[in-house]
């Protein structure tokens, strides 16, 4: 048994362009192209990035949900080619959505909802309430919480559910789409700090998508950084905050605005917006709004160069550090 | 100490609900003085928005003003006609709100929008205030004004969209602009640009803004002067650098300890308040955040607490904060 739990390889994602007219002919929007990754067990790993740079089209794509066109994936060893593939892996991985009271139906009681996972999987639960009320203990909710419904519960407490059903079937692997996206601060630390026991108690990996760099650099291990569907810098947590490598990278951690005064910024850490994905920019995507972009930026794509241990940037000039200010 | 443009004196306002009615702002307190940018602070649910409303009397039908004032240059804006105040709103005070989307008609363009809103402006003709439109969004940074003038909100990115928006804001000149959660919406890389944006503009205009956010971050890089509110209460004033490295409130302190982007050390677990919000349709009779509060004593539960002056434009809604 290795300690890889889930390996993408050269995965990429197209779309057909525009329309909901048979899309024969017209040339596939590129989303994803490239990504390698890998999660090792036990691991957390935070995909950051901004909208539409493809976080969450990489993580249904993870789940099957999502039609891959080139690439291989790999969980627990075993590929992942076929639909039965996906279903199998499917009671193994758990999906947390970012919009918690919004993915779970209106109609149905906190009690029913945390075990619909064994009705859709035709798995064996035992006795369902009492399963149910272990569920809910777990995540911190009291008993009579079963039988409140979606639009009873606060935003910290709906979280708590959509916990609540991931665990059910004791997944290896649990993907968060923006977990605390929407919460307040006093409330989003109860939810990190509730996903970090069950981590620990269960030995889960998580795989949290997120453009909050604040947060994810208190829970992830390593982070990946996608921009319009490329992998531009991954690596230790701690050393991509220290010195990261990607301009675009600096420009993120950068652009946060920092909760003191004394810190104010007078300039402005990049410019411009994410270009659109039918306007994919040359050469390397970032240079349109890159402060170190040369010529060959425009016209030849970076390779990914290694930095260190589990460090690379996609970047032709890495080495050129621009301080983070 | 110079006078405030617009002062909200007292305001208590409830909004009705079925079998009751639910206390969202409760004797606040606020002054803006010209050309100062004021943060508003809180969590969900802590009146903040309603204030931002309250301010131009833009609150729903079911609420209801229990007491107090809103005064703009001094003349209570409550207690105007509907025209009045209708012509106050846009050129006296004006808005932007979190979703930049909504703060446009879809069926007509950003040009045709941006030229209705200057129906106060009655001596200009149509061509005075398309040419006024065009220079705006240039100036809020929206490369190519023309074509975008004549484009439709939804052709426009969600930065584009609230740069339009505080353009449309900014048209009449407005004495004071709030803006409710700015920059939520957007992508940290544009959050910071609109941040900056509105830096720049406050400097050309000199007009008073008021952000309303949760999003301490945002204040700390904007404002000159922060209100913390609390279940509908202002529990802390203060200048904006005395809030972030001398907070004085139980809470204040608290909400500035659980913002992981203060903590320098990365750890696994991080703070959080615990507990939550009072039901607002019986707001407790002492401290709201009594419940919450490591420092509070027996009487936080029971007496309202005093709001304790700490210094030229400090004060915090507090029994145990000594002056």
């Amino acid at each position: 048994m290795t300690d890889e739990l889930l390996a993408i390889e050269g995965l990429g994602v197209d779309l057909p362009s525009g329309g909901w007219l048979p899309s024969r002919g017209r040339p596939a929007i590129n989303i994803l192209s490239g990504v390698t990754l890998d999660l090792k067990r036990g691991e957390t790993l935070g995909l950051v990035g901004e909208s539409g740079s493809g976080k969450t089209t990489l993580a249904r794509a993870v789940l099957g949900l999502q039609p891959i066109s080139a690439g291989t994936l790999r969980f627990d060893g075993a590929p992942l080619e076929s639909g039965s593939d996906f279903r199998a892996i499917r009671r193994r991985t758990a999906l947390m959505f970012q919009d918690a009271a919004a993915s779970l139906s209106p109609r149905m009681s906190v009690g029913e909802a945390v075990v619909e996972p064994f009705v859709i999987h035709r798995a064996p639960a035992g006795d369902r309430r009492a399963k149910a009320l272990d569920l809910l203990a777990e995540v911190g909710l009291p008993p009579e919480m079963a039988a409140r419904y979606p639009h009873e519960l606060s935003g910290g407490q709906a979280r708590r559910v959509g916990v609540a059903r991931a665990l059910a079937l004791k997944p290896a692997l649990v993907i968060a789409d923006e977990p605390t996206a929407g919460l307040d601060v006093s409330v989003q630390a109860e939810i990190l700090n509730l996903m970090a026991d069950l981590k620990d108690r269960h030995g889960l990996s998580y795989l949290i998508i997120t453009h909050n760099l604040a947060l994810i650099r208190h829970v992830a291990d390593r982070i990946a950084v996608l921009y319009l569907g490329r992998l531009v810098e991954t690596g230790p947590t701690a050393e991509i905050f220290a010195r990261p490598r990607h301009p675009y990278t600096q420009s993120l951690i950068a652009a946060e605005p920092r909760p003191d005064p004394r810190l104010r910024r007078a300039d402005l850490a990049i410019r411009g917006e994410v270009p659109g994905i039918l306007r994919r920019p040359t050469g390397c995507e970032f240079h349109t709004r890159c402060p170190i972009a040369r010529d060959i930026c425009r016209s030849t794509a970076p390779a990914l160069h290694t930095i260190g241990t589990g460090h690379f940037a996609r970047c032709h000039f890495p080495e050129t550090t621009k301080k983070g200010g | 100490m110079t006078e405030a443009i617009l002062s909200v004196e007292n305001l208590s306002l409830r909004y009705r609900v079925p079998g009751g009615a639910v206390h969202v702002l409760r004797d606040v307190r606020l002054a803006i003085r010209p050309g100062e940018v004021l943060g508003i602070a809180g969590e969900s649910g802590c009146g903040k928005s309603t204030l931002a409303a309250a301010m131009i009397d833009l609150t729903g039908a079911n609420a209801e003003r229990t007491s107090g004032a809103i005064r703009l240059r001094g003349e209570d804006i409550l207690h105007l006609s509907a025209d009045d105040r209708r012509r106050l709103r846009g050129a006296e005070v004006a808005m932007v709100f979190q979703d930049p989307m909504t703060a446009f008609s879809p069926v007509l363009t950003i040009g045709a929008q941006l030229v209705d809103f200057q129906f106060n402006r009655t001596g200009a003709s149509r061509r005075d205030k398309w040419q006024a439109a065009c220079g705006m969004l240039a100036r809020v940074g929206i490369s190519d004004p023309d074509h975008a003038m004549r484009r439709f909100p939804h052709e426009f990115s969600g930065g584009m969209r609230q740069r339009a928006a505080i353009a449309a804001a900014l048209l009449m000149r407005p004495a004071v602009l709030i803006a409710d959660e700015p920059t939520t919406a957007l992508d940290v890389t544009m959050e910071a640009q609109i941040i900056h944006l509105l830096r720049e503009l406050q400097a050309d205009y000199g007009c008073a803004i008021v952000i309303v956010t949760h999003h301490l971050g945002v204040i700390a890089e904007l404002c000159d002067r922060v209100a913390v509110m609390y279940a509908g209460q202002v529990v802390e004033e203060a200048p904006v650098d005395d809030l972030y490295h001398d907070p004085r409130h139980p809470y204040t302190q608290a909400l500035l300890a659980c913002d992981p982007a203060r903590i320098e050390e990365r750890s696994g677990r991080l703070p959080a308040i615990g507990g939550r919000l009072p039901d607002l349709r019986t707001p407790p009779p002492g401290c709201a955040f009594a419940p919450r509060c490591s420092k509070a004593t027996a009487r936080c539960l029971t007496d309202a607490p005093p709001r304790v002056v700490l210094g030229p434009d400090r004060s915090a809604l507090c029994h145990e904060v000594a002056p």
